[in-house]
């Protein structure tokens, strides 16, 4: 990242431990980052975006009260500044016994998350890129003549936390993404097909697979049918079953926990799911995009079983909740944020722990069922609260052990216990498709409304 | 903001490739966030955010960067990097800058940022305070209040050059209401672009009151009615129903698109003869007003309907090219990070000569509505829905019974076409409009008005 006389991130965050008082306890969290994004359409570009942001926020806990500024790339007086106003702020606040800093604990650094020489391509390659990407994925199947996206992107981030309680960590990471959106059309229908690879560097993404399976996944359901309601068994491919892990995570947050959000509050040690289900959170593993050395608070990340072999083991905890939990409760590494907002709890690499099965024995096993490879509503159909679903449905009939005839138009409606109850087959084939990954998941029944 | 030279500097490295045209947009925007929930401050924060965003045209492709540095060397890296959209051309010129003044549509008179934060918790412990003494059925209360100021610069390649400067301020109460089982909700939350002198209009106790009496209220509602019947819209109302069914599918995108029920129907009677709507960005202090649209075009007031005919669209500086027609002034864009895209700002329907009064009372039976909830349109059909968050049954001309449970199902075309009576007590509402993931804040207004009939889905009989 260019410099020009910037200070560099630890030295900004530094900057606001000058400014502390004696009685008070101040953090700084300092992040950049560089993206770059490209989408072509009918063999032109259709836009090229290119941002650069950099900025710090500011955390004063004075007599238990919070308070919190902001500032986009700042210089150190305005770092200053900041902590001025964020103990300004804290005076107006309730005191809060649970507001506290971590202290500084060592983190093994993860230094192959950083790898600008394969990440950081110039604009005109991302370019030439995109346009191959589009070109490719317009070409392999005379169904797919269009697409409704095609992107190509890389970016470069760094983060430093420093603090009065003695943190004083970052690290940088490299990003490279590819999108496609394939639309497959026969006559007046219209399907899409969606697909997607991340890595940390273009030597992990390989962008014409992505477009294969796009239009794979776009032309297979071309003429499906509306099925008969019946109570069969499902197989959720990677896509459908990292939309309904999205929901667990944010379920198995302690801050939803706190807050009255979560199906699963008071139920650690209570049985969840068939003793198949283990669901982990680990900053640490390098094939997830969410890996980080350390949270966004600078506490170490670590392995975190949420779900092992079906019994609730526990939630996701930043600083805050950890505190506000107590006992013998630590931060699990799990504080997210960006420098416009102090840390909330979130996710870094949420996983179902992949099993000895390959896709085609999960098939095998489901004779006569539906391999789901899109569910929609997920977000808006899935009651967090008493974890009571509604959603929409995409698939294919299993036919001999293979995949028959496209289904569309078919509902689930379930609960998030049912389903984790009802797995008897979790497949070896774990892919993350954002900071949540999946292998497939064979589901002993359920019922598929149709007509 | 910048100096001028580097201001040009910025576009000739834009346009070395040459495209359209090339713009830039640099903006720095301070922020007051504060949230009190049941007493407590939840959160209160303070922003300083500032960036610089460079886009480089050509047709109907683009090249955006952004980035929150607003130093030389940053800002001529931006300007490369946006004109990589082009390829193979010569240089494009750079008009000489000429700097453009405003008219000053969004005037303050005491600055908000003069007020230490001390005071505005005050104002929320106000909030709190009035909407409790309201009633002892009032069970919970959140009050929010935020202020910002953004300074912008806009200038493109054609010559243009303008600065200005957009304040807001708002202020939402949010109350629930408990009686045995029944819960209910009521909020209320006035905005402008403007100053402290906002509050005179809009005192907290005031703010409070209201939204503590519309929750207090709809602990007596009874189910909705089902079946096609006559709908009053109360001031304001019909305003957010205008700007959703009617004023998305206006929006140039949607017509360039062909998605849109409007497509090629300028100059036919697509309303009501009562109806006359306009995107007016001139309104003073207007929740969406300003001088110039973030592409630097004036302020315009855009003839929608006249007379139920329709008359426009809202065009950004793109579709307009496309189009062959001067921008009507409605390119918008959340923050430097996004490029503009067509964007209603303030969109109302215009008073008529009826009484509020008359309006309701020669209706015999029907729904009066006060507020509407959330809603989801087509713009391709105009199909639309709306929850009902505050309504009323009007039996025998007068206002009776709150309901709950309602919603108005509908088509744009329709609907409009069906207004068969607007009264001259016209009132706006503040919102925040969501479009290709960027925030807006809008108008919306109207006068009370009536639908001769519309679907209401209720769960009563």
């Amino acid at each position: 990242m260019a410099e020009r006389d910037r200070p560099s991130l630890d030295v900004l965050a530094r900057a606001a431990l000058d400014e502390a008082r004696g009685d008070e306890a101040v953090e700084a969290y300092a992040e950049e980052g560089r993206r770059t994004e490209v989408s072509a359409l009918r063999g032109e570009v259709e836009g090229i975006t290119v941002a650069e942001s950099r900025g710090v926020g500011v955390r004063v806990i004075r007599d238990a009260r919070l308070g919190y500024a902001w500032v986009a790339d700042p210089s150190l007086e305005e770092v200053r500044a900041a902590v001025r106003r964020a103990r300004e702020n804290a005076e107006l606040a309730e005191p809060d016994p649970a507001n506290g800093l971590p202290e500084p604990e060592p983190a093994e650094p993860l230094p192959q998350l950083h790898r600008p020489a394969s990440a950081r391509a110039g604009t005109d390659e991302t370019v030439a890129r995109a346009l191959d990407l589009e070109a490719y994925a317009t070409s392999r199947d005379p169904r797919v003549t269009r697409v409704d996206l095609v992107q190509v992107g890389d970016a470069v981030s760094a983060m430093h936390v420093a603090s009065t309680s003695g943190v004083d960590v970052g690290y940088e990471r490299t990003d490279a993404w590819c999108v496609v959106v394939a639309l497959a059309s026969d006559g007046e229908e219209t399907q899409t097909g969606f697909s997607f690879a991340i890595g940390r560097g273009w030597d992990e993404v390989d962008p014409h697979p992505v477009a294969d399976e796009a239009v794979e996944r776009g032309v297979r359901v071309l003429g499906a049918t509306k099925p008969a309601t019946a109570r069969v068994p499902v197989v959720l491919d990677r896509y459908a079953a990292t939309a309904f892990l999205g929901v667990l995570a944010s379920v198995l947050s302690a801050e939803e926990v706190l807050k009255g959000r979560s199906p699963f509050a008071g139920r650690l040690g209570d049985r969840l799911g068939s003793e198949l289900v283990t669901i982990v959170d680990d900053g640490r593993i390098l094939a997830g995009p969410g890996a980080c050395p350390v949270d966004d608070e600078g506490v170490p990340t670590a392995r975190t079983e949420l779900v092992a072999a079906g019994v609730l083991a526990g939630f996701l905890h930043d600083t805050y909740t950890a505190r506000r939990t107590g006992g013998d409760q630590r931060s699990t590494g799990n504080a997210r944020r960006g420098f416009r907002s102090p840390p909330s709890v979130g996710a870094t690499n949420l996983y179902l722990d992949a099993g000895p099965l390959s896709l085609d024995e999960l098939l095998a096993r489901a004779e006569g069922g539906v391999l789901i490879q899109e569910v929609s509503g997920v977000h808006s159909g899935v009651n967090p609260v008493s974890g009571e679903f509604s959603v929409g449905a995409t698939g294919l009939r299993i036919t001999g052990g293979a995949l028959g005839e496209p289904l569309r138009e078919m509902t689930i409606a379930s609960t998030i216990p049912e389903m984790l109850l009802g797995v008897t087959g979790v497949g070896s084939d774990l892919r993350f498709l954002s900071n949540v990954g999946t292998p497939s998941v064979l589901i002993g029944e359920m019922t598929l409304a149709g007509r | 903001m910048l100096d001028p030279d580097l201001v040009r500097e910025v576009l000739v490295a834009a346009r070395r490739r040459g495209g359209s045209f090339a713009e830039l947009f640099v903006e720095e925007r301070t922020s007051t966030a504060i949230r009190l929930d049941d007493g407590r401050v939840e959160e209160l924060t303070t922003g300083i955010d500032r960036g610089a965003g460079v886009r480089v045209v050509i047709g109907a492709s683009y090249g955006y960067a952004y980035s929150n540095r607003l130093d030389r060397a940053s800002l001529v890296e931006a300007a490369e990097a946006a004109s990589a959209a082009v390829r193979g051309e010569a240089p494009g010129r750079v008009v000489d800058l000429t700097r453009r003044q405003g008219p000053g549509t969004n005037r303050v008179e005491r600055p908000a940022d003069a007020v230490a934060s001390a005071t505005k918790v005050g104002w929320l412990r106000e909030v709190d305070d009035a909407a409790r003494s309201t009633s002892p059925e009032v069970t919970q209360v959140v009050g929010v209040y935020g202020d910002s100021v953004q300074r912008r610069l806009i200038a493109a390649s054609d010559g243009r050059w303008v600065e200005e400067e957009r304040p807001r301020i708002r202020l939402v109460a949010q109350v629930v209401a408990r009686r045995g089982d029944v819960v209910q909700t009521g909020h209320y939350g006035p905005a402008a672009c403007a100053g402290l002198e906002f509050l005179d209009r809009h005192p907290p106790r005031r703010i409070a009151e209201t939204a503590a009496e519309r929750a207090v209220t709809m602990l007596d509602a009874v189910p909705a009615p089902a079946g096609e019947m006559t709908v009053v819209l109360g001031p304001g109302a019909g305003g957010v129903l205008f700007h959703e069914a009617v004023g998305h599918p206006l929006e140039a995108d949607a017509i360039d698109k062909e998605a849109s029920v409007y497509v090629g129907r300028l100059g036919q009677r697509c309303a009501s003869e009562l109806v006359t709507g306009v995107d007016d960005a001139t309104v003073p202090n207007g929740w969406g007003s300003f001088d110039f649209d973030d592409e630097g075009e004036p302020a315009q007031r855009t003839v929608l309907f006249a007379d139920g005919e329709l008359q426009g669209f809202l065009y950004d500086r793109i579709r307009a090219e496309k189009a062959g027609v001067a921008s009507t002034g409605n390119g918008r864009r959340e923050s430097y990070a996004s490029p503009p895209i067509p964007r209603m700002t303030n969109t109302n329907i215009l008073n008529g000569s009826a009484r509020p009064d008359d309006v309701i009372g020669s209706t015999e039976r029907g729904v009066y509505v006060v507020n509407l909830g959330g809603g989801q349109v087509n713009p391709a059909s105009g199909d639309f829905v709306f929850g009902v968050s505050l309504g009323f049954l009007i039996e025998g001309g007068k206002i009776t019974s709150p309901v709950r449970g309602a919603n108005l199902i509908g088509r744009a075309i329709d609907v409009m076409q069906a207004i068969d009576a607007v009264a001259d007590d016209f009132d706006t509402w503040e919102g925040v409009c969501g479009k290709d993931g960027q925030a807006a804040p809008v108008g919306s207004g109207s006068p009370t008005l009536r639908i001769a009939r519309i679907t209401v889905g209720g769960t009563g009989g």
